[in-house]
């Protein structure tokens, strides 16, 4: 049964419900507010960024204060490498002295060659379960930032990113359909109880519902041990159940 | 005790019931939809603080499902005796690892 419905839509419907989870418009906000209040803390920084991550290193949300930061940061992406992707990978704050100096990453260095990004730091996102993201500033000129720097960004990541986990947390779609499949599994098996109940008693729907509940007191069990029992009984050759 | 309204008396004594043993609306509202409810969480809500009204099954569904979620809470836990602190009772201080021993 539970193989057919489609659970991944269900599920989401049923987390917003339930207010487990916020809608993507409401993560994509807490993002940018978080770039631009890096861009404003750190004295020097010309452009901030927010990147979420997935398992595999793709991009699931952002927030950038402006045009070059995204720029810098979609060319990062396409090519596979670069100052976040590192953070992400090693959950390590980077800290970039100058771009057009820097080894590290020579596709990207040379890509984004034209654009004023000379200095950047970067730092993961880090929850207990891991790294959702990174953190990133950047500036114009070369040797803007220090180790100094990448420890502030760091205090600042910490708490936002907590945060986002709990916008966003990886195991929640799962956890929700499993309580969301047993939810109407119970439903289900209670419906065909009541059902045994009208057929057996001649009952209305709400008649056969007060003696479901008027059984489970009398029999001190759980309305759902009692229906797999009753429709049990009833299957195994329509005897009178107990009651 | 004021004999007023059974209706609003047995909301009264539900959210009662659900304080003293911390059960949220949510978690009442999950278990309440799973043995069939049909009421939404927000009127479930409206309900248990005494503004909603709800039909008598509905009603008997909540006491059903928060006694249910009562029943499954761990018991208190109990008094240890002196014997349990003795080497190998359930509290002997040298065990390190804590592991629920049944007291001998």
């Amino acid at each position: 049964m539970s193989s057919q419905l489609p659970l991944d839509e269900l599920s989401l419907v049923f987390a917003r419900l339930k207010g487990l989870l916020l809608t993507e418009e409401k993560v994509d906000r807490a993002v940018q507010l978080l770039a631009e209040a890096a861009k404003d803390a750190i004295p020097g920084t010309s452009g901030a960024g927010v990147s979420l991550l997935n398992d595999q290193g793709r991009r699931t949300s952002r927030g950038a204060t402006d045009a070059i930061v995204e720029q810098a940061d979609v060319v990062q992406y396409e090519l596979g490498e670069g100052p976040c992707l590192t953070a992400w990978a090693s959950d390590e704050t980077v800290v970039v002295e100058d771009v057009a100096s820097d080894g590290r990453w020579p596709l990207w260095s040379q890509a984004v060659a034209s654009l004023p990004v000379r200095s950047v730091v970067s730092t993961p996102l880090r929850t207990e379960t891991g790294s959702l993201g990174a953190l990133k500033i950047y500036a114009a000129v070369p040797s803007v930032y220090d180790a100094g720097t990448g420890l502030l960004l760091e205090k600042f990541a910490m708490p936002a990113a907590t945060l986002l986990a709990n916008i966003q947390g990886r195991e929640t779609p799962q956890r929700i359909s499993e309580a969301l499949i047993a939810a109407l599994a119970g439903r289900d098996s209670i419906n065909r109880a009541c059902g045994v109940l009208m057929e057996r008693e001649n009952l209305g729907a709400e008649e056969a519902m007060q003696e479901l509940l008027r059984l489970a007191r009398t029999q001190k069990s759980p309305l759902h041990q009692l229906s797999a029992d009753l429709v049990q009984a009833a299957s195994a050759g329509g005897k009178p159940g107990p009651g | 005790m004021q004999f007023g309204n059974p209706e609003k008396q047995q909301a009264e004594f539900l959210h009662a019931a659900m304080h003293q043993a911390g059960i949220s609306t949510g978690d009442l509202w999950l278990r309440y939809f799973s043995l069939g409810g049909s009421a939404s969480e927000y009127e479930t809500d409206a309900y248990v603080q005494g503004i909603f009204r709800l039909p008598e099954v509905q009603r008997d569904l909540l006491a059903q499902a928060a006694n249910e979620l009562i029943d499954e809470l761990p018991p208190p836990p109990r008094a240890p005796y002196s014997e349990d602190f003795l080497p190998g009772g359930a509290r002997d201080p040298l065990q390190s690892d804590r592991r629920n021993y049944p007291p001998a």
